[in-house]
C-alpha cells in the first residue's frame, strides 16, 4: 500500500511533498521519505515511523523538484535503510516504487557482479541501479530501458541531479499526473493532489511519462508520444476514497469476504508443509493480546480445544506480562493487529524471558512485534482506516481456525481428510460473510430494535460467547450505547436483575451446536422478563422465530465456524445502530486505531 | 469525456446465477463482465467514469472502489428501483454537463468498440453491430448512416445489425429522456424509438467486439470468447509431473498436484488446489479457492469461487457458482437439451449443466444435458436430475 508522489515547479517542493504524504496516510505505511533536487545535487531523507519523525529529520530544503514515498513493508522489514527513495551508486540519480519486482533476486545477483553496491534488503533498489546503467542524458527513455527488463507491477517516480524533471512509469498500480500553472504534480492516488489541482492525468499500464514544470509528455510502450486530454476531478478526496460507501466502516465490512480469502492464501503450504510452526511439540498453547484481538484469541481457545485437542489458555496481554507465571512452556500466541500494541509487545518479552516459544499473528508486515517474536502469521487482511476494527477481527479469527488446524494436523489429532474438510469450509466461509452482506438491509431493518436504548446486552454459548462480547464491544465503540456481553449461563448470577423492557438483549443461538437447546431456554428467560430479544440464528430455524422478536438469519454453517458469520451481521448492526444516532463512525471519541500506549 | 454504465439490473433471465450478485459482477475468465467494460473505456482514456447501481450494489462498489485500481476514477450513481435504462440515465443527470458516452454494464466489449464511438463528432450516435440471434435485441435498420427504426425483439426477417446499448449523447438528452420518462417510456431504446423523426441519431457500426449472455447456457460461450481479452500471469506452486499446455494462468497461493494435465486457455484462482491426476481441457475458468480431487476430467466449464469437486467427476460446458460442494463421481455431460427458464422452453446446443451457489450434490449424481439447480439445494446420493430446480430443492 505504498504511497508516491512528485513535484516539479515553482513552489518548495518539500512543502507539497510532504502535504500529499499526509493525504496518503490513510493507505498505511510504515516509513517515509523524500529525496530532491538541491542546488545541482541530490539530497534525500528517509525514515521509519510517524511521517513527523520524517519532519523533523528534514533541514530546510529549497529544492524545487523532487519526489517522496510511504512504504508499506513487503519485501524487506520497516527500517531507516529500507525505506524509500533510493539512490544510485554515483548519486545521482533518486527512484521511489510502489509494487513487486519479481524476478529482483536474479537482477540483484547481475548488477553486484557489475559491481552495483546495495544499501537495503528490498526489491525496489534494483531499479535505481538499472536506471544508472540505462542513462544516456534522458531521464525518460532510461526508464523506459529500465522497466523493459522488470517483471513484476510497478508505479515508479524517478528525478535526476542535473534537471527539473521527473521520469515515471505505471503497470497495475495506480499513478496519476495533476496539471498546473508552471508547475506539475504526479501522486498515487488523485487525493494527494487536490489540494493544488482538479486537473488530472491518469497514466496507462505500459506508459511511461516525463514531467517538468513546463510540459508533461506520455509515451506508450512502444516509445509513441501519446496524446490525452486531461480529466477534471468534481469530487472531494475524502468521498474518493470510500469509494461510494459512506463510511469506512461499511465499505470494510463489505471487505470481509476478501480479507477471508487473502488470509487463506498458502494456507496449505502452511498447514500441509510447516511453514508456520513447523515443530509442534509443545504441550499446551497459551493466548494473549488485548481489546479485540482478545475476543479472536477466546474464539481461538475454542477452536484449538476442538479442533486441535490442545490444552489452551487465554490472557490478557497487560495482565500476563505483569503475572508470575507458574512452571509451564507453552506456545505463547500473540495476537495484535497493529503489531504495535505496547502491552502485547511486553507480553511477547516476558513470554521469551519465560522460555517459551512464540509466535505472533498480526495484519502488517515488519511491525515491532514481528521482531520480538520467533515465528509471525500474517493475517493479510489490507489497511483498515475505521478505528472499529472490523475486517482485521475477522482475519484473526481465521487465523485463530487455520493455527487450530495446523496443530491439529501436525500432532496426528486431525487426519489429512478432515484437515482438507476443514479448509474447505474455511475457504466457503467467505461466501457465507458474503451471504449476510447480501442481506445486510434486513440488519440494518433490525437496528430499530436498538437505536433508542440506553443498555444492551449480549448472551451467547460456547465459542459465540466471545463473538458476544465482541459484538457488546463494537456497539460501545461507534454508537456510545451501553452494551455488555454475557455467556448465556451466567444470566443467573447477576445480570437478570437489569433486564426491563427498555433493555434490549441480543442472543446467539446456532441450530446443531450443543449448546442449542440451552440457549433456547435462556432466551424464554429473557423474553420472560419482557426485554425484547433480538435473535440470532441459522436460515430455517423457526424455533428462534418464535422465541424473538425479530431475528437475524446467517446462512447453515457449521456450529464451531458460526463465529465469522455472525461476527459480520453483528458488525453490520452495530454500524447501523451508530448511523441512526449520527454517530461519529470512523473517529469513535477517545479512541485511536492502534494502542501504541500502556 | 465522462461515460456512464447502466449497472443497477439485476438480470433476472440469469438466474440462479444472479440471486448474490447483479449480473455486471457475474465472473468471466474470472473478472466480473464490468471490469472488460471499465478497461475497454479506460484504454480509450475514458477515465471519468459514473457507475449508476442498484441491485446489490455494494458488491460493485466493494469491487471498484474509487477505480484507481484500474487507472480510472469512478463515482456512483443509486437507482433505488430498477424502472428501466431511461431512468437509471437520469439519475446522473446532475453529474454530466458535457457530450458523454453511455454504456450498457452487462456486455463484454473490447477498446475498439468504444474507440468507433469516439471517432464520430457531435449529436447523437449509437453503436450496432452484427448479430447471429438478433430476436433477442434490438434490431436496427439504417439508411444512409441514420438509425431509421428500432424493432425491439423482432419475429425473423428484419436484418441482423442490433444496437449494442453504447451511444454517444450530447446533455440535451437528458431532456428527450426526461420526456420519454414522463411518457411512460422505460428503455432508452424506446425513447429514441419515440423521437426517431425529431433527432438524427448516427447509427456506428462497430468493428471491436461486443458479446452478451441473455442466458445461463450463453456463460460458457462468452467465457470462451472473453478468454482473448484477458491477461495472463503464472504464480502458486507447480509440482512436478504436472503438464501444462497453451496458454494456462494460475493465480498465488494455488497448488496444481503432480500428474495433473491441463490443456489452456483455462484460468486458475488463487488458492485452488488441483488434483492430483485431474485433467482439465479449453475453455475453462476457475475460481478462487477451488478444490478438484483426483481423477476428475473437466470441458469447458466455469467454476466459480471456493467450488470443491470430488474425484472421478465428469463434467462439461457447465457453469457452477460459489461456494458449490459436490461429492465423488459426478457425471455432468452435456448435449442438446430443451431448457425452461421463467415458462419459455428453449433447444440448447451443447448445453451442460447450471447449478447455483451453495448446492449440495452427493456423490455419483448424474446431472442430464441442461439441468439447471437453483442456488441453496440437496442432491442426494445417487440422483439423477434433470430439468430446471427451484432455489432451495432438494432431490433425494
Amino acid at each position: 500500500m505504498c504511497g508516491i508522489i512528485g513535484y516539479s515547479g515553482h513552489r518548495p517542493a518539500v512543502e507539497v511533498l510532504m502535504d500529499g504524504l499526509k493525504r496518503l496516510e490513510y493507505r498505511g505505511y510504515d516509513s517515509a521519505g523524500v529525496a530532491m533536487v538541491e542546488n545541482g545535487h541530490l539530497e534525500m531523507v528517509k525514515r521509519q515511523g510517524e511521517l513527523e519523525v520524517l519532519r523533523r529529520a528534514l533541514p530546510r530544503f529549497e529544492g524545487r523538484t523532487g519526489v517522496g514515498h510511504t512504504r508499506w513493508a513487503t519485501c524487506g522489514r520497516p527500517s531507516d535503510r529500507n525505506a524509500h527513495p533510493f539512490i544510485s551508486c554515483d548519486g545521482k540519480l533518486a527512484v521511489v516504487h510502489n509494487g513487486i519486482i519479481e524476478n529482483y533476486a536474479t537482477l540483484r545477483g547481475e548488477l553486484e557482479s557489475r559491481g552495483h553496491r546495495f544499501t537495503s534488503d528490498t526489491d525496489t533498489e534494483v531499479l535505481v541501479h538499472l536506471l544508472e546503467e540505462h542513462y544516456r542524458g534522458d531521464l525518460r527513455q532510461a526508464l523506459a530501458d529500465t522497466v523493459r527488463g522488470i517483471e513484476g507491477t510497478y508505479a515508479i517516480a524517478a528525478i535526476h541531479e542535473k534537471g527539473e524533471e521527473i521520469a515515471a512509469a505505471r503497470k497495475e498500480n495506480p499513478l496519476v499526473i495533476g496539471l498546473g500553472v508552471k508547475e506539475n504534480f504526479l501522486a498515487s492516488d488523485v487525493t494527494a493532489l487536490l489540494s493544488y489541482t482538479n486537473k488530472v492525468l491518469y497514466v496507462m499500464d505500459g506508459e511511461t511519462v516525463s514531467l517538468t514544470p513546463d510540459k508533461v509528455s506520455l509515451f506508450n510502450a512502444e516509445g509513441t508520444m501519446v496524446g490525452r486530454e486531461p480529466s477534471l476531478v468534481t469530487w472531494s478526496a475524502e468521498d474518493a476514497q470510500k469509494g461510494g460507501f459512506e463510511h469506512f466502516m461499511l465499505k470494510e465490512i463489505f471487505e470481509g469476504p476478501n480479507a477471508i480469502h487473502n488470509t487463506l492464501l498458502g494456507s496449505l503450504d502452511m498447514i500441509e508443509n510447516g511453514e508456520v510452526l513447523p515443530r509442534t511439540d509443545f504441550q499446551a498453547v497459551k493466548l494473549v493480546a488485548c481489546g479485540s484481538s482478545f475476543h479472536a484469541a477466546m474464539v481461538g481457545k475454542y477452536a484449538m480445544e476442538d479442533i486441535a485437542r490442545v490444552p489452551t489458555t487465554l490472557e490478557l496481554a497487560s495482565e500476563y506480562r505483569y503475572s508470575l507465571g507458574a512452571r509451564e512452556a507453552p506456545l505463547v500466541i500473540l495476537i495484535t493487529q497493529s503489531g504495535e500494541t505496547a502491552d502485547t509487545l511486553a507480553a511477547a518479552r516476558e513470554a521469551r524471558r519465560r522460555g517459551c516459544r512464540t509466535l505472533a499473528v498480526t495484519n502488517v508486515v515488519g511491525s515491532t512485534i514481528t521482531r520480538e517474536v520467533d515465528e509471525v502469521l500474517y493475517t493479510k487482511a489490507g489497511p483498515e482506516i475505521g478505528v472499529a476494527a472490523t475486517k482485521t477481527f475477522l482475519s484473526q479469527l481465521l487465523a485463530m481456525y487455520l493455527l487450530a488446524i495446523r496443530i491439529g494436523y501436525a500432532k496426528g489429532t486431525l487426519s489429512h481428510d478432515s484437515m482438507r474438510g476443514a479448509l474447505y469450509s474455511l475457504r466457503q466461509s467467505s461466501n457465507m460473510v458474503q451471504s449476510v452482506l447480501n442481506h445486510i438491509h434486513d440488519i440494518e431493518e433490525a437496528s430499530h430494535m436498538i437505536d433508542r436504548a440506553e443498555h444492551c446486552f449480549f448472551i451467547g454459548r460456547n465459542i459465540n460467547y466471545p463473538t458476544m462480547l465482541e459484538a457488546a464491544l463494537k456497539l460501545k465503540e461507534v454508537s456510545y450505547i451501553h452494551a455488555e456481553g454475557f455467556a448465556a449461563g451466567e444470566l443467573k448470577h447477576g445480570p437478570l436483575a437489569l433486564l426491563d423492557d427498555s433493555t434490549p438483549v441480543i442472543a446467539v443461538a446456532i441450530k446443531g451446536d450443543h449448546t442449542y437447546e440451552k440457549m433456547l431456554a435462556n432466551i424464554s428467560e429473557v423474553a420472560a422478563r419482557d426485554s425484547p430479544v433480538l435473535g440470532v440464528g441459522c436460515e430455517g430455524d423457526t424455533e428462534l422465530t418464535r422465541l424473538c422478536e425479530q431475528v437475524i438469519y446467517i446462512p447453515k454453517v457449521r456450529p464451531l465456524l458460526s463465529p465469522i458469520p455472525v461476527t459480520v451481521a453483528l458488525q453490520a448492526l452495530a454500524y447501523f445502530v451508530a448511523k441512526r444516532r449520527n454517530c461519529s463512525i470512523d473517529k469513535p471519541k477517545n479512541l485511536a486505531k492502534s494502542v501504541t500506549v500502556e | 469525456m465522462k461515460a456512464v454504465i447502466l449497472a443497477a439490473g439485476e438480470g433476472t433471465r440469469l438466474r440462479p446465477f444472479t440471486v448474490s450478485r447483479p449480473k455486471v459482477m457475474i465472473p468471466i475468465a474470472n473478472r466480473p463482465i464490468l471490469e472488460y467494460v471499465v478497461r475497454a473505456l479506460a484504454a480509450n482514456g475514458i477515465t471519468d467514469i459514473v457507475l449508476v447501481v442498484g441491485y446489490m450494489k455494494e458488491r460493485i462498489m466493494s469491487f471498484f472502489g474509487n477505480g484507481s485500481r484500474f487507472g480510472v476514477r469512478i463515482s456512483y450513481a443509486i437507482q433505488e428501483k430498477q424502472l428501466g435504462t431511461a431512468h437509471g440515465a437520469l439519475v446522473v443527470r446532475d453529474q454530466i454537463k458535457e457530450e458523454f458516452i453511455m454504456v450498457a454494464g452487462d456486455n463484454i466489449i473490447d477498446a475498439q468498440a468504444i474507440a468507433d464511438l469516439l471517432r464520430q463528432r457531435e449529436g447523437v450516435s449509437m453503436l450496432v453491430t452484427d448479430s447471429e440471434m438478433p430476436s433477442k435485441y434490438g434490431v436496427v435498420q439504417i439508411e444512409g448512416g441514420r438509425v431509421k427504426d428500432i424493432i425491439e425483439k423482432p419475429d425473423k426477417g428484419m436484418g441482423n445489425i442490433i444496437n449494442t446499448g453504447i451511444y454517444r449523447f450530447p446533455p440535451e438528452m437528458f431532456e428527450l429522456l426526461e420526456k420519454g420518462v414522463m411518457a411512460g417510456k422505460a428503455g432508452i431504446t424506446h425513447v429514441l424509438h419515440s423521437c426517431i423523426s425529431q433527432v438524427d441519431i448516427e447509427a456506428v457500426r462497430s468493428t471491436g467486439r461486443w458479446m452478451d449472455a441473455v442466458y445461463p447456457w450463453d456463460l460458457v460461450r462468452l467465457n470462451e470468447y472473453a478468454f482473448n481479452l484477458s491477461g495472463q500471469e503464472t504464480s502458486g506452486t507447480i509440482e512436478a509431473g504436472v503438464t501444462l499446455r497453451g496458454p494456462v494462468s494460475v493465480g498465488a497461493g494455488t497448488r496444481i498436484r503432480a500428474g495433473s494435465y491441463i490443456e489452456g486457455p483455462v484460468v486458475i484462482g488463487e488458492g485452488c488446489e488441483i488434483g492430483p491426476y485431474t485433467v482439465i481441457f479449453p475453455t475453462t475458468s476457475i475460481g478462487n479457492g477451488v478444490q478438484v480431487a483426483p481423477y476428475t476430467v473437466i470441458y469447458n466449464s466455469m467454476l466459480m469461487n471456493n467450488v470443491s469437486i470430488g474425484s472421478h467427476s465428469h463434467i462439461s460446458q457447465a457453469v457452477i457458482d460459489d461456494g458449490c460442494r459436490i461429492g465423488t463421481g459426478l457425471s455432468a455431460s452435456s448435449g442438446t437439451a430443451q431448457v425452461r427458464v421463467e415458462d419459455e422452453f428453449f433447444k440448447v446446443e451443447k448445453a451442460g449443466c447450471m447449478v447455483g451457489e451453495f448446492t449440495q450434490i452427493g456423490p455419483r449424481a448424474v446431472l442430464s444435458a441442461g439441468t439447471i439447480v437453483g442456488a441453496n439445494s440437496r442432491v442426494g446420493d445417487g440422483a439423477r436430475v434433470c430439468g430446471t430446480l427451484e432455489d432451495r430443492s432438494i432431490v433425494v
